[in-house]
């Protein structure tokens, strides 16, 4: 049976050709391309909401597009457990939306930051398994809003549901610091508590192919596939 | 009409007098607003263009060479390479964050105007000395504003360069370069195909910024100007300008548009005046039909500078189709004229032409000057003391210098990676974008030597060419074309002018000799404030391919015990400018001896040693050797903690410039085969030293390699803060 996937398109959005190039590359099933104001999205197995700069990030990164006509539809698909991953802008539409927890603030040093950064896995979902404990991620950031950040009581609902997917460390020969963007406890990506959806600031769409500095993103489709 | 008001439009007596025998008549305020647009030096070249017109503009390969929106070059199959370089530099000194993103906004444009999806862009910025807080703050805001822009489009910054200078205090310089992907056979041109063609609107409201942008990129500065001018700014909005591009690439794929003209410098004006004048035909444009975004004059409609707005032709029959998809991406939509047969630019308002004037004598009868040039004086060669100088100390003066350390302060606020096809990041050599579902790669480099070309323009220009080149080169790319950035002071000094004129021919004999023909460019001039000039500053934009993305060379060091060679022809010591300038042995320009003549058959003949050592896979990684020598060189290929043992006669050496000059890394089983492979075709090379593990050994004395590291990694960073 073969893995049926989506990619959202908001204006602005500007991986959303990443996006699906990753898919279809890796699934090697069927892949659409969905205008955000369409009402209907296909019954497939992945939805990926793409990095960009949906709406311009006017008022805030993610706000504007949390409030497109095809959410409702994104909302229904993950309520039906299916797999929903917001990459990098698709983590602050999720957090505006209210499917994940927290919010993204501006980066530790007020910056844009485009450089690879090195992840690791921290609780176990369908998104990391084949992701071996320890192991270290290179895949690249791009954003100037990937500081993760939740009160205190969320946060020990995150550690309790063992909701963390990824954190941020530090690469073998790497300058950068352990926690890049300077999110709380060094968190790059989080699911809801049923784990069916994802939102990680990295992107692994750029960072699978050969030619790419890295292939350690396919680990996350392959998770999923597994 | 007034002389102070003809002069403030910054045409001379001489011009308007011109103008006015010409037409026979009084100009409207709206006409006299349109010469000034299209007889300054931005529009119309009128200091340049006598000289422009010597460079090879053509071989083989171009598909559209300069004269229109931006090149074109031919990457078999079916597939073209668009790109272009522009300053903007004023506005970024006046504004710095919103001129450097309209600076990166504008030359996209100017891409996908062509049918061209941009896939790449680079910069070439430069600065006056660090220790002052403006510069800091000109730093900051220009890094911002070109991240801002292209990060949020999403156009991945792939490199360039970024110098520090005193003569750049007062005068910074913003040059930008895109490179876009199109279908040779879906290029789109300005020029309009049919009498009775829709002059549609497409894009932003148009607005008060901006207005006299393109005179005021002509002008030399004085201080007080700074506040007073902030209003010709323009601001952009990148999120507007990525739904333009989407926009319009999809009307040009679905076949609606049939010519298209970027509203950049002189907005309306200049590229309906251009559209006109490209296609042999008139204008008639309703300036009440513009959409506005606060009420404007006539006048002020015509010069405003708006950012993301288009101009298109279309067929009658396609205007709701094209409506209809420009709805979709949210794009304001206007008929507002009709191309006609009467080679008249005509715009009305309120029912009144308020311009009325043949497309001739603005464009075709554009001043052209031959302005007096001086040719530099020969320099007296020297000999310069070493004696005092320390191994210790040269290190210390790069580690000290900006211009030296790692610039990912710089690179990392910018997104190298988005689109899924950078091969190579910033901070290498030139920077490699694969061509989208295909196994090409496009490289691109920007350089100038700005030193060089003060001590011989003629002579430093060649070597500017032969910088972007090897770094193209050392990448195993093949070079292919250039785009050129002219940045200049006032050509009214004959000295200036001298420089301009001379380095022109510099670029012309190298761009022969190199095959490269220059498909598109720009020319900035006035860079002077107070009266104090910036030093010549021709910036150079190659683009190279290789048609195989598995064939290009790392920059980066492989592998320990792996052999370093060098390449090339060392330049003398008391001829190698930036070791004098940079190791404080010369300080003032009158001290330096003339440049060594570059022999470009020599630069030639490396080159093809090195990309056909690439092509046998025998190159493990390759670096270019220029400004700070082997020693630089060996430093920005360090990588996973490598380091390097290297002997040579004498410390200064690994210091030199060179011609030709390559670093490269070789396994040692390939020893044998490489070096009979340079020796049969007589290319000289040196074994200098191998690679090591956490290291930096010279002539048997060890340095502390993470002290070095951490100085040429984090320093950047701490100085400018």
């Amino acid at each position: 049976m073969s893995f049926k996937s989506a990619v959202i398109t908001f204006p602005g959005s500007n991986c959303d050709r990443d996006a699906l190039c990753y898919l279809k590359d890796l699934t090697k099933g069927e892949v659409h391309n969905i205008w955000h104001e369409e009402t209907s999205l296909p019954k497939v197995d992945l939805v990926i909401l793409p990095g960009g700069f949906s709406f311009g990030d006017y008022l805030r990164s993610g706000a504007m597009a949390s409030k497109s006509k095809i959410i409702d539809e994104v909302v229904k698909h993950a309520n039906d457990n299916r797999y929903l991953l917001g990459i990098c802008n698709g983590f602050q539409i999720l957090t505006e939306i209210g499917l994940l927890e927290g919010a993204l603030i501006r980066n530790k040093k007020l910056k844009f930051l485009g450089k690879n950064c090195f992840i690791k896995k921290k609780f176990k979902n369908n998104f990391n398994l084949s992701i071996k404990d320890n192991q270290i991620l290179q895949i690249p950031i791009a954003h100037n809003e990937g500081n993760f950040y939740c009160d205190i009581e969320t946060l020990n609902l995150l550690k309790n549901n063992e909701q963390i997917a990824f954190e941020y460390c530090k690469g073998e020969f790497s300058n950068t610091e352990e926690n890049i963007n300077g999110s709380i406890e060094a968190i790059a990506g989080i699911t809801n508590k049923k784990k069916n959806v994802l939102g990680m600031m990295p992107h692994p769409e750029r960072a699978y192919s050969d030619f790419h500095q890295s292939q350690d993103g396919r680990l996350i489709i392959e998770s999923l596939i597994s | 009409m007034n002389e102070e008001l003809i002069l403030q439009h910054g045409l001379t007596l001489d011009e308007f007098q011109v103008i006015r025998k010409y037409l026979n008549r009084d100009l409207s305020i709206e006409e006299l607003g349109i010469f000034s647009a299209m007889w300054n030096e931005h529009c119309c070249y009128k200091t340049s263009k006598k000289w422009l017109k010597k460079l090879p503009t053509d071989n083989e390969i171009v598909i559209q060479g300069p004269g229109e929106n931006a090149g074109v070059i031919d990457l078999k199959d079916n597939d073209g390479i668009a790109f272009k370089i522009e300053s903007h530099n004023h506005p970024s000194y006046i504004e710095p964050f919103n001129g450097s993103a309209t600076g990166v906004g504008g030359i996209l444009r100017d891409i996908f105007t062509m049918g061209a999806r941009p896939i790449a862009t680079l910069d070439s910025i430069r600065f006056g000395l660090i220790e002052t807080e403006k510069t800091k703050y000109l730093l900051n805001g220009v890094v911002h504003g070109i991240g801002h822009y292209g990060n949020c489009i999403g156009i991945p910054n792939i490199g360039g360069e970024c110098e520090f200078e005193s003569t750049y205090d007062f005068n910074n310089l913003v040059n930008a370069m895109a490179v876009g992907h199109v279908q040779k056979d879906k290029i789109f041109y300005s020029k309009p195909k049919s009498i009775g063609g829709l002059i549609v609107y497409i894009g932003s409201k148009t607005g008060k910024d901006g207005i006299h942008g393109a005179s005021m990129a002509s002008d030399v500065f004085s201080e007080e100007d700074e506040d007073e001018k902030r209003p010709s700014v323009q601001v952009g909005d990148p999120f507007m300008e990525k739904l333009l591009m989407e926009g319009c690439l999809e009307l040009m794929s679905s076949g609606l548009i049939e010519s298209m003209q970027d509203m950049g410098a002189a907005g309306i004006t200049s590229s309906s005046v251009e559209m006109a004048s490209k296609g042999n035909v008139g204008v008639h444009i309703n300036l009440d039909k513009v959409p506005l975004r606060q009420p404007l004059s006539a006048y002020e409609i015509l010069l405003s500078e708006s950012q993301e707005r288009m101009l298109a032709v279309i067929d009658k029959k396609n205007n709701h189709k094209v409506r209809e998809i420009l709805q979709k991406w949210q794009i304001d939509y206007e008929v507002i004229g009709e191309i006609t047969d009467t080679k008249r630019v005509v715009f009305e308002s309120n029912n009144k032409k308020v311009v009325d004037l043949p497309v001739e004598i603005i464009v075709d009868d554009a001043p052209e000057y031959d302005r007096e040039f001086y040719i530099p004086r020969k320099r007296k060669n020297k000999d310069f003391d070493f004696s005092k100088i320390k191994l210790e100390d040269m290190i210390i003066n790069l580690l000290t210098n900006l211009n030296y350390l790692d610039k990912s302060w710089v690179f990392d606020q910018y997104d190298s990676t988005v689109m899924g096809d950078t091969i190579r990041e910033p901070g290498q050599s030139s920077g490699i974008v694969k061509i989208h579902g295909t196994q090409k790669v496009i490289g691109a480099s920007t350089d100038c030597n700005p030193l060089y070309i003060r001590i011989n323009p003629y002579e430093g220009m060649k070597y500017t060419v032969a910088e972007s080149y090897r770094n193209l080169i050392a990448c195993n790319i093949n070079p292919l074309a250039i785009t050129n950035n002219l940045n200049f002071a006032s050509p009214l000094d004959p000295n200036i002018m001298g420089e301009l004129v001379l380095s022109i021919h510099g670029l012309k004999t190298a761009a022969v000799k190199f095959n490269t023909p220059i498909v598109s460019g720009n020319v900035s001039l006035y860079n002077q404030t107070n009266e104090i000039p910036i030093k010549p500053t021709p910036v150079i934009g190659m683009v190279g391919s290789n048609m195989d993305l598995n064939k290009i060379n790392t920059n980066k060091f492989c592998e320990i015990g792996n052999k370093i060679l060098i390449l090339g022809k060392q330049l003398t010591k008391n001829c190698s400018p930036y070791l004098l300038q940079d190791q404080k042995i010369a300080f003032n320009i009158c001290e330096f001896n003339d440049l060594e003549v570059l022999d470009l058959d020599f630069e030639k003949k490396i080159a093809n040693c090195v990309l056909e050592l690439s092509d046998l896979k025998c190159i493990m990684s390759c670096n270019d050797i220029s400004r700070g020598g082997i020693f630089s060189a060996l430093l920005k290929m360090q990588y996973k903690n490598m380091g390097f043992r290297v002997k040579v006669p004498d410390p200064i050496d690994l210091f030199c410039e060179y011609s030709a000059g390559y670093v490269i890394e070789i396994r040692s089983k390939d020893f044998e085969e490489v070096t009979s492979f340079l020796t049969k075709k007589g290319a000289e090379y040196l074994e200098i030293g191998e690679i090591i593990k956490e290291g930096i050994e010279i002539n048997s004395k060890k340095f502390d390699y993470f002290d070095i590291m951490n100085k040429y990694r984090n320093d950047f960073e701490k100085i400018i803060s």
